[in-house]
């Protein structure tokens, strides 16, 4: 050895520090022994190994002691070097884990890389992985200013030499570093603080502001196993808090960063540091890794705590430092570069998710087929070939029709059931948070998720609504032909059938119905149900389904829920008949794990959307109307005989000489010795749910007269299994008639398919003819006209006659001064039984004290829409109390002549005065003491505010909510919206858990495979 | 393969369907109220004399211009009118007001409900004269009205006015169009509680020429018929001069053909057949039909919509008056007040055929039966209070002449106060969306 030393001039002698590494030392031990350069001493530490690790060290004869457990790797290093003799001139230590094995050439090549560099202390070689020798771990390392370990690499960056030379870099892993003695010693070695982990960043960063060079030569290579990094043993030095190697890491991270950088810079990396570690716990939380979310937050926490350490440190790197600090900015990776390898990161991963790399088969030879490519015909068709592929001219033909039909809908839609959209998303933002809704005499109901759902999808045209709205309406027949195809796929292999039965799907009664009338739940379905299908195909034995696959439906049913609870009672029912169904099961086969992990399953699929959905799903306990409603404004359906033919009836459906075959197909169906027998089986069933549903009545959404309720949203599974039965028949069908001699399956297949081509050609006709002038219009003037919004706060009394194809029926509604937008009518409360009176009083006639009840809600006009009957105006000129204000062609005004607005004030002599108030929480100022009337509907949460005391509330007799003011002063009006926020956050609280439950679940570090690591 | 199942699932279908159709109960979502609207009657002008017949003495009434809402019983059947206009409680009974000016003319019209549209077929606004139109506001806010008037000379410049509360409003015909003879005017409320009446009243020099209430019509029609016109004879001529006045309110010229229905037969006078009207041209025939019956009526059938009324001099103790005979409208059930004026009223129908309730001063009723071919007459009994069309068949209209000592006078058979049946409002917030 000594003549080896003779030749280069250097000594080198190699610290092996072992702790439980009996898995990894035989091959250490073996790799140091056959370097190339031989080791001219070799020394070990164990710093209690529990395992074999001393055994092997006696063995190998390597001279060794042994430490205390928690003795850190740097105190190890140390206590090595102190028993080490005098320190003579280029002597070397190379620091060796007992997890790295160098290669033979490795020292040779580590020295051959310092011989002509006199200003490097500190040389590491190219780590590769322990597992796969291919893929390159480090090749120098440095520190981001947020803590991560830099290395500038890819994750499982396969090596190629890409990265090899001679690099100046910020230090190396101490796996494999040589280090010179001297500075070693002059540094005071590894910190001691840092028992493990990064203490060769801060090695390396000392070293260079001490005036030295680190560099790395990749001609070097080690092999590390990362044993304590990736979990393979259990960590027992000093500081490691429950033995949590992430504790430990991103603590240290944080005490090499406020120990080494400037002074200036400590606020920024602490709020770096402190930001990372907050992103970072929140995306380990979502993994379901709430032990590394702790370990993120308490490592900077419990460094942070202890700011003597790290003063401390500072002063000793003071000391030692000959350069400006800056000498390591080139090293500390910018932080785009950082953003960039994250960005890349994550697109990879989704990459990775979307399109999984199939190509796992053999490369063997024997599967070569390139003999078959000498018979493959060259393709020599012509691009307009494309156009004769079933899919190309069934999409094409959807998109033609769907213009067609859209033709009065290129604008804001509004009409059917649809009132107009706000021009922003932070409207409807607005309308979702807001405790109190301006609609009618004011409500407290919650808005339904779907407002919040409609302005999350907004985002993605910029926040244009309306711009949304009709979009959605344009291309919705072709997303559900999209799916309803994706559906069909997996029933036959020929598109010629599927193609067909999508587009018929996306032209069956419900869908024009729904595009026709405003129905935007029913849209919705359309297009996710037969995704339902897809993902619930094996709804009977759920059991099989994974936790993360429940969830992730429950997450898809919560979206469909917040637009309409039709879809909770229509999945409610499903999952009660399947459980009676699996119940007959259970009776035989006595299976309570199967029995009971399906009712469990299936009860999170029904009722964690239901939990997801509150407060709005809650609220329709109390009203159970609105399980039975869609977004937007009432309009009736065409009740049970109608919807038998798979038609929803009512505004916008087509006419009921125009029969689809829904209904012919499904009992046809019935009879089917296929798979579509099943299918039958469903639609048939939804069938009679859809016609239950449809014969009932309800009166909700500010409608007080009852309606038909519309069955359009049941509809959909009704028209999906006729689609997929009639799909599944006819795939099979089309092999026996060919095979087999005319019979009456050949005539009942030739008639059930002229009837549903004759539906398909009438359907198309209506369509893009009568159905293109359907209720739902673009740009529709107003009802409201704009001289009536001008005052901010005023209540309007709206008579008008709402013209249908059955009837013509005089209406009213208490308007604030414009029409009512997206997510107001599903808020609107139930009508004032005295306002009521008002209103009908004042039509027929009778109304004398009409103009004292208005005025006393605080109703300041009374507006009636042209057309209105002649005489029911002139019965309002007579009846007194109201003075006419205006009459143009919109209609005719009259005010109420008592002084009225929202906020009502009665001094002690009983005289009354409108105060000036302005939005909701008004401040005004009362002149004296007496009563304050907010004409608004009673609610707990309304206040008054006067010096700083509520005033007390009362509801007068006509239930308004009532304050006694004792003295004159400022006052401020306010809705308390604290219970809203509750159930927002609520709402918040079971929507992260569901999605966190739906994520892929991260895996410790330990529970990775060795070959996934490297 | 079984059919059990598939008849099982399709016997549940069945069942549901069944099930659905007991729980869907028709829907009715329309309430209506029904009333009455309050009658107006005409006020009494200065120098005229005004009584209207009621049916009750219960009924309530209010003078026009009282600020209150209290009403006071009639306490009469015939109820004298000093001056104000009077709004009544009649509840399906029409009154009908007779007013006069002591030995010069008389003339009968309907106390009714408020109208959307009222023309009036009528008067003259030369130098002869006198002729005013009332317009009365009944309503407890001002209102404002379009007077538009029509002449031989065209259409005049359209007159809007405001008539305040509670109150009326007096306008010389004369003022209309000064100058012109024939003189149509449509009276159309653009807001308030308005009823409209027409006196025409002509003078010459110092000499009284006679005068009438001239009964208006709601609308226009392609079809118009004037069920009864007075035929007197006097010793020099046959009988005396009509003259039937026509107008065509629209944009297009009308071809008319005027039949007379009389007992002698129905006939259509010469030069009326196919007879070319100028569109809002006021024209004027004169109609002298060589008829022994002393009353007639007139059909008048037009391309196009039309509005008409007969002219006709009658001699009451030697004395000249003349009574507007105007177009009524189909007869249907209702009541009529008729205390102290015992009219003639006159049928007009292909096929006529109806039953009255006559009800007595005593209060009896006695039932009376009228039937007939093309036109029939029936004298009301002199001790009636009122009579009620009990059933009516088809196309039939009617008209009352009165004959009194002041002079004659017309108005047709028609509820002044039909039936209002009103919606009663659903709250929807529907209204609000376009």
């Amino acid at each position: 050895m000594a003549s080896q030393a003779d030749v280069d001039k250097h000594r080198v002698t190699a610290v092996l520090v072992s702790h439980n590494g009996a898995l990894w030392l035989p091959e250490v031990v073996a790799a140091l022994t056959s370097q190339t350069r031989p080791i001219d001493l070799i020394t070990a530490v164990d710093t209690g190994s529990e395992d074999a690790s001393t055994k092997l060290l006696k063995s190998a004869r390597i001279p060794f002691f042994t430490t205390d457990r928690a003795t850190g790797f740097g105190q190890a290093i140390s206590l090595a070097v102190e028993k080490l003799p005098q320190s003579i001139e280029h002597e070397w230590i190379w620091l060796i884990h007992d997890d790295c094995a160098p290669a033979p050439t490795a020292l040779a090549e580590l020295l051959s890389a310092i011989d002509d560099r006199p200003q490097v202390v500190m040389v590491g070689p190219k780590l590769l992985g322990w597992h796969d020798r291919t893929h390159l771990l480090e090749a120098g390392i440095s520190i981001a200013g947020n803590g991560a370990r830099w290395t500038g690499l890819e994750p499982l960056e396969y090596d190629q030499g890409q990265h090899d030379g001679i690099h100046d870099v910020l230090s190396v892993s101490t796996a494999g570093a040589l280090i010179r003695r001297d500075v070693f010693e002059e540094l005071g070695g590894l910190d001691k603080n840092l028992a493990l982990f990064r203490d060769d960043v801060d090695f390396g960063w000392r070293a260079r502001t001490a005036g030295h060079s680190v560099i790395v030569a990749t001609s070097a290579v080690a092999f590390h196993a990362q044993a304590s990094a990736t979990e393979r043993r259990i960590i027992d030095v000093e500081g490691a808090f429950l033995h949590r190697p992430l504790h430990l890491d991103r603590r240290n991270a944080a005490y090499v960063l406020l120990a080494n950088s400037s002074w200036w810079m400590i606020p920024w990396i602490a709020i770096q540091l402190f930001g990372s570690a907050i992103a970072r716990a929140f995306g380990y939380l979502l993994a379901k890794l709430p032990g590394y979310a702790s370990d993120e937050i308490l490592a900077f926490t419990s460094l942070i705590l202890r700011p003597g350490i790290i003063l401390e440190a500072r002063k000793v790197r003071k000391k030692q430092r000959f350069v400006s600090a800056r000498v390591v900015a080139p090293f500390i990776p910018p932080r785009w570069s950082q953003l960039r390898l994250g960005t890349e990161h994550l697109l990879e991963m989704i990459r990775t998710k979307v399109f999984p790399d199939n190509n796992l088969g053999t490369d063997s030879i024997l599967d070569s087929v390139e003999d078959e490519d000498l018979l493959t015909p060259v393709n020599t068709n012509s691009w307009l070939a494309i156009f004769k592929r079933p899919e190309v001219l069934g999409f094409l033909s959807i998109a033609i029709v769907s213009l067609a039909n859209s033709r009065n809908r290129f604008g804001a839609l509004v009409g059917g059931a649809l009132p107009i959209s706000p021009s922003g998303a932070t409207d409807l933002w607005r309308t979702y948070f807001e405790s109190w809704h301006e609609v009618g005499m004011g409500s407290s109901l919650a808005t339904p998720s779907w407002v919040a759902v409609t302005a999350i999808a907004s985002l993605a045209v910029l926040g244009k609504v309306q711009f949304l709205i009709t979009a959605f309406f344009l291309i919705a027949p072709i997303l559900m032909m999209w799916s309803c195809f994706n559906l069909l796929k997996k029933l036959t292999g020929n598109s010629w059938i599927s193609i067909p039965g999508a587009f018929l799907y996306a032209i069956s009664p419900v869908t024009i119905a729904a595009v026709s009338s405003g129905h935007i739940a029913t849209l919705l379905l359309m297009i996710f149900v037969p995704y339902v299908a897809l993902i619930l195909h094996d709804w009977w034995g759920i059991e099989t389904y994974s936790w993360r696959k429940v969830f992730a439906v429950s997450l898809l049913f919560s979206m469909l829920y917040a637009f309409t609870l039709m879809s909770f009672v229509i999945a409610f029912t499903a999952a009660i008949s399947i459980t009676i169904d699996n119940y007959g099961e259970y009776s035989v086969t006595k299976d309570k794990t199967v029995w009971r992990e399906r009712v469990f399953k299936r009860s999170a699929v029904v009722f964690v959307p239901f939990l997801v959905n509150a407060p709005f799903s809650f609220e329709a306990l109390i009203h159970p109307s609105r399980f039975l409603t869609e977004p937007g404004l009432v309009t009736p359906g065409g009740g049970p005989l109608v919807v038998l033919l798979g038609n929803p009836g009512g505004t916008g459906s087509i006419p009921l000489w125009l029969v689809s075959p829904i209904l012919l197909i499904l009992v046809i169906s019935l009879f089917s010795s296929t798979h579509a027998r099943r299918i039958a089986e469903y639609g048939l069933g939804a069938l009679s749910l859809a016609i239950l549903v449809g014969s009932l009545s309800v009166a909700t959404h500010g409608n007080e007269g009852k309606a038909k309720v519309w069955a359009g949203p049941v509809l959909t599974i009704v028209t999906l299994a006729a689609v997929a039965a009639g799909t599944v028949m006819l795939d099979r069908l089309r092999q026996t008639l060919v095979l087999s001699h005319i019979h009456y399956r050949h005539v009942l297949s030739a008639i059930l398919l002229l009837i549903t081509g004759s539906y398909a050609v009438l359907a198309i006709g209506y369509s893009v003819t009568a159905g293109a002038n359907s209720a739902v219009q673009a740009n529709r003037t107003t009802v409201m006209p704009a001289f009536l919004s001008v005052e901010t706060q005023t209540k309007i009394l709206v008579l008008r006659e709402i013209t249908s194809a059955k009837e013509k029926k005089i209406q009213y509604y208490i308007s604030r001064g414009q029409d009512i937008s997206l997510g107001e009518p599903d808020v609107a409360p139930k009508q004032n039984v005295a306002i009521a009176t008002a209103a009908r009083a004042l039509i027929d006639g009778t109304g004398i004290t009409s103009s004292k009840t208005l005025s006393d809600y605080g109703i300041k006009y009374v507006f009636v829409k042209s057309p209105f009957d002649k005489d029911v105006i002139r019965l309002i000129d007579g009846i007194g109390g109201f003075t006419r204000t205006s009459a143009t062609s919109l209609g005719v005004v009259w005010s109420v002549n008592q002084p009225t607005g929202r906020l009502l004030f009665v001094n002690q002599e009983g005289v009354r005065t409108a105060l000036e108030t302005e939005v909701l929480g008004a401040n005004t100022s009362v002149p004296s003491a007496g009563t304050l009337i907010l004409t608004e509907s009673s609610n707990r949460s309304w206040q008054v505010l006067q010096n700083g005391y509520r005033l007390p509330r009362t509801n007068n007799e006509m239930g308004l909510p009532t304050f006694k003011v004792t003295e004159a002063g400022e006052i401020s009006v306010i809705h308390d919206g604290t219970v809203r926020r509750a159930w927002l956050s609520l709402q918040v609280i079971f929507l992260v858990i569901v999605i966190v439950m739906t994520l892929p679940a991260g895996r410790r570090k330990r529970e990775i495979s060795e070959k996934e690591l490297a | 393969m079984t059919f059990s199942r598939p008849l099982k699932f399709l016997a549940a279908l069945l069942t549901v369907i069944g099930v659905s159709s007991i729980l869907s109960v028709a829907v009715t979502t329309k309430n209506f109220s029904e009333s009455y609207p309050l009658v107006v009657c005409p006020p009494t002008l200065d120098g005229l004399g005004s009584q209207i017949s009621l049916s009750s003495k219960k009924t309530p009434f209010q003078k026009l211009q009282n600020r209150t809402s209290k009403t006071a019983p009639v306490k009469v059947l015939r109820l004298p009118v000093i001056k104000d206009s009077l709004v009544i409680t009649s509840e399906g009974v029409t009154p009908v007001v007779w007013q006069s000016r002591s030995g010069s003319w008389a003339g009968g019209a309907l106390c009714t409900g408020p109208a959307s549209s009222q023309w009036f077929v009528g008067g003259t606004a030369d130098v002869t004269s006198r002729g005013r139109l009332l317009i009365v506001n009944s309503g407890l806010s001002d209102a404002v009205v379009d007077v538009e008037s029509f002449t031989e000379n065209g259409k005049q410049a359209l007159r809007s006015t405001k008539v305040a509360a509670k109150n009326f409003l007096v306008i010389s015909l004369d003022s209309l169009a000064p100058g012109d003879k024939k003189l149509a005017v449509h009276v159309a409320p653009r807001s308030g509680r308005i009823n409209a009446f027409m006196i025409d009243e002509q003078v010459k020099g110092l000499k009284a020429l006679g005068g009438d209430l001239v009964n208006p019509v709601a609308v226009v029609s392609k079809s118009v018929v004037i069920p009864a016109i007075p035929n007197q004879f006097s010793k020099t001529s046959p009988a005396l001069p009509h003259t039937l006045r026509v107008l065509t309110p629209g944009e297009v010229d009308a071809t008319i053909t005027v039949e007379v229905l009389s007992a002698d037969g129905i006939f259509v006078p010469v030069g009326l057949n196919s007879r070319l009207i100028s569109a809002g041209i006021v024209t004027e025939f004169q109609l002298d039909p060589k008829i022994a019956a002393n009353f007639m009526a007139v059909r008048i059938s037009a391309t196009e919509p039309i509005v008409a009324a007969v002219k006709s001099t009658v001699a009451v103790k030697g004395k000249n008056d003349f009574v507007w005979s105007t177009a009524a409208p189909e007869l249907v059930p209702l009541t009529m007040a008729i205390t102290g004026l015992t009219p003639f009223i006159s049928f007009t129908g292909d096929q006529i055929n109806i039953s009255l309730d006559v009800t007595l001063i005593n209060g009896k009723v006695s039932r009376q039966n009228v039937k007939g071919t093309d036109i029939a007459k029936w004298r009301v009994p002199e001790n009636a209070r009122s009579f009620t069309i009990v059933k009516v068949g088809a196309a039939t209209f009617a008209g009352a002449l009165v004959s009194s000592t002041n002079g004659y006078g017309y108005f047709p058979i028609a509820a002044g106060s039909p039936l209002t049946k009103i919606e009663v409002p659903d709250s929807n917030i529907r209204v609000l969306n376009p």
